[in-house]
């Protein structure tokens, strides 16, 4: 059977094309790895979602291989299984979206122009992106109506332009411990501003409201309310999911990709035609896909004649940081507020997205406050050690780990700046390790320039700023080059040269006429906010690109 | 039903396969690892035994897990060999031989080294998971764990065991 589209990974990269596609009356199927669940299938069990990674892959059937190069040169090889280091993130239709906190910023018009605007930096690859924030504004727009953003606009420094005053739908409901953030802000001349998320606060979209679990970010949804891939959108369309579908290999002729390879369960080879494939298995794991697929055409792996797939890795930059509020400086009332499980703190700073220093511009990023993660085993062990750094047992952990968990609460922030794109952060596939599959393990080559970390903590301090004034004690942030296993992109970056990218504009490959890579791949820079609305908006975009393209073919 | 088939695997365990413990370069003996690690889990939170929470019971699930590393296994099975062997250097007595007090003595000489640190670490670890486990793992059966730190449990609860 010939389908007109063929699309590899269900997330929030391939999610937007399946849907738009398939109720444009296209015959669309997705290949997904892990296995479909549904809202009734989630609990709020963290012996088995966090603590033992459910919804990834064992790592001694699928790993990575992390090759870390340190700033004198040296590279240290980390077999990702003996260290317990992966990037996975949610093997399921839908893919992480399913586990994430849906913390929705756009990317601000200059995210698209960094060269321009902020000039080059020595040692790092960045350039402008080949669209525009007005290209993409459309699209952010529909993603809020279809996906489902709730929010509050409030005016702020670097607020984006929007074609419409607000979001569809009104902001979550809030601890009362933002009107400290807030107060605190207005002291410090900051401009607070509620965080956009795409949770829906009440039932539409024929979904669930949210029903303040407590347990958000991590885990699946079990009322709907989450704008994930699955929920929002391949729920809501007729494009077939072929689930426990590993795809490992694309063939192609000199032209056009002919078919993809899969495994099912029991590793038994599917093969897939369609007209259009869209490749869309998260960066990692769509670059080595490609580099997978070598054939007589493409002796270095599919699209990559250029040598360019795999190249300019990035994540997001910055780190997180936090302070604890303590009973005993705060009214009944405010403890109250305090321990109040439930509803969301989101609050969000910009005020530095970009910033001076010493008569320079630089490009900063975003900050993002939350209360610490709820799940009680990680907050628990958090105790295991007293003021002297020597671990405790007995009835000294009971009374420590009783004392701090009754009479206080964490607020942590995390800082998102951009991870300069280098020569040497890349996807790769490793010589020696295979997967389950047989197939080689994706290699990531890690580097973090140093200037990202300089922002880092230029942002990290005015956090700090914010939490001296509300109160807090025991402030700490940790600002670093370590990756973040769920803020990556790049690796098939997009542009106008076939030379110096793998996508052109509309993120279709410069070398094959049908492939498409739509996952955060294409995403020369990554702004200075978590990826995910751009990767929906972009896919968005990129699937009128393909409707006009099959059209083309029908007529 | 899962604690039941659990222990009779755990009959031939890793576990419980006798590991030898040397003394001063000579064979002093042979210890069974299970029994130290339980015995040294009462010690680092007497307080679970107070809660209800059947810690030996969710140990017995957890060990043998497969999204438990064999690196891990491995290293609780050597950090109970190496404690009986601090053990019979201090007090010519294997670790579940020792009284309470002496034992306690051992767990504060082990946790200066660097593998007693981290072993510790990890058995409180997995006693934090069957203190706050969900009452579907049948080990914290009246959720006396989440009482203890007025903790309200995500909704919904899971159905049945994940793991």
């Amino acid at each position: 059977m010939m389908y007109d589209v063929c699309i590899i990974g269900s997330g929030a990269g391939g999610a937007p094309i399946a849907y738009e596609l398939s109720n444009a009356g296209f015959n669309v199927v997705v290949l997904e790895k892990g296995k479909d669940y549904k809202e009734e299938d989630f609990s709020k069990d963290e012996l088995a979602v966090s603590r033992r990674s459910m919804f990834t892959p064992l790592l001694k059937e699928e790993q990575h291989v992390i090759n870390n190069r340190a700033d004198d040169g040296t590279v240290t090889r980390y077999v990702g299984s003996e260290v317990d280091w992966n990037f996975w993130n949610g093997s399921m239709v839908g893919g992480s979206s399913n586990l994430m906190s849906g913390y929705f910023h756009r990317m601000k018009p200059n995210d698209f122009k960094l060269k321009s605007v902020y000039g080059e930096i020595d040692g790092a690859n960045v350039v402008d992106w080949p669209i525009s924030y007005e290209d993409l504004e459309p699209y952010y727009d529909k993603v809020e109506k279809v996906v489902g953003v709730s929010g509050n606009i409030s005016k702020h420094k670097f607020a984006e332009p929007r074609s419409t005053p607000n979001f569809p739908h009104a902001k979550l409901e809030e601890n009362g411990v933002t009107k400290w953030f807030d107060l605190a802000c207005t002291n410090l001349g900051f401009e607070s501003f509620a965080t956009p998320r795409a949770v829906l606060p009440h039932a539409a979209l024929g979904r669930n409201g949210c029903y303040y679990s407590n347990f958000c970010g991590s885990y699946g949804c079990s009322s709907g309310a989450k704008g994930s891939a699955r929920a929002a959108l391949l729920q809501k369309c007729k494009a077939e999911i072929i689930t426990e579908a590993f795809v490992y290999k694309l063939d192609s002729d000199e032209s056009k990709i002919t078919t993809a390879y899969y495994y099912d369960n029991n590793m038994f080879t599917h093969a897939i035609s369609a007209k259009i494939f869209v490749v869309a298995a998260q960066a990692i794991e769509s670059a080595r896909l490609l580099l997978n697929s070598k054939n007589m055409y493409f002796p270095k792996g599919i699209a990559n004649n250029s040598g360019e797939v795999g190249r300019n890795l990035i994540f997001s930059a910055g780190g997180s940081g936090q302070g604890r509020f303590k009973f005993e400086n705060l009214s009944e009332q405010q403890q109250k507020e305090l321990m109040q499980p439930g509803l969301f703190f989101n609050r969000s700073l910009q005020t530095w997205y970009d910033y001076e220093e010493s008569s320079k511009k630089y490009k900063g990023g975003t900050i993002d406050f939350l209360f610490e993660h709820a799940n009680i085993v990680s907050r628990a062990s958090r105790e295991f050690y007293n003021d002297e750094g020597d671990i405790i047992w007995g009835e000294e952990l009971q009374k420590k780990m009783h004392k701090t968990l009754t009479t206080s609460r964490v607020l942590s922030f995390e800082v998102f700046n951009d991870w300069l794109p280098t020569d040497e952060c890349f996807v790769s596939v490793d010589d020696e390790v295979k997967d389950k599959f047989h197939m080689p393990v994706g290699a990531i080559n890690l580097w973090g320039h140093k200037h990202d970390v300089k922002v880092g903590e230029h942002l990290a301090k005015k956090a700090v700023q914010v939490l001296k004034e509300m109160g807090a004690e025991e402030i700490s942030y940790n600002i670093s080059s370590a990756p973040p296993p769920n803020l990556v992109a790049g690796g098939c970056r997009f542009g106008e040269n076939p030379k110096t990218s793998v996508l052109d504009k509309n993120c279709k490959t410069h070398e094959l006429e049908n492939l498409y890579v739509t996952d955060a791949s294409f995403m020369p820079t990554g702004g200075s906010v978590p990826y995910t609305w751009t990767i929906y908006a972009n896919s968005f975009r990129v699937a009128d690109k393909i409707i006009a393209s099959l059209n083309k073919i029908k007529y | 039903m899962i604690l039941k088939s659990r222990r009779t695997f755990l009959k031939t365990s890793f576990l419980t396969t006798a590991v030898i413990v040397m003394s001063g370069g000579a064979l002093f003996g042979a210890i069974n690892p299970l029994e130290t690690i339980l015995k040294a889990q009462e010690d680092l939170f007497p307080h679970a035994k107070k809660l209800g929470v059947d810690v030996r019971a969710y140990l017995l699930i957890i060990l043998h897990h497969s999204r438990v590393t064999d690196e891990d296994k491995t290293f609780i099975r050597n950090g109970a060999q190496w404690l009986n062997e601090e053990a019979v250097t201090q007090y010519n007595l294997t670790y579940p031989e020792l009284s309470a007090d002496k034992r306690q003595k051992i767990l504060k000489i082990v946790s200066k080294e660097r593998w007693g640190e981290s072993w510790i670490h990890r058995i409180l670890t997995y006693i934090m998971e069957a203190t706050f486990s969900d009452k579907v793992y049948g080990v914290n059966k009246n959720e006396n764990g989440q009482k203890l730190l007025n903790f309200t449990p995500g909704m919904p609860r899971p159905k049945e065991p994940l793991l």
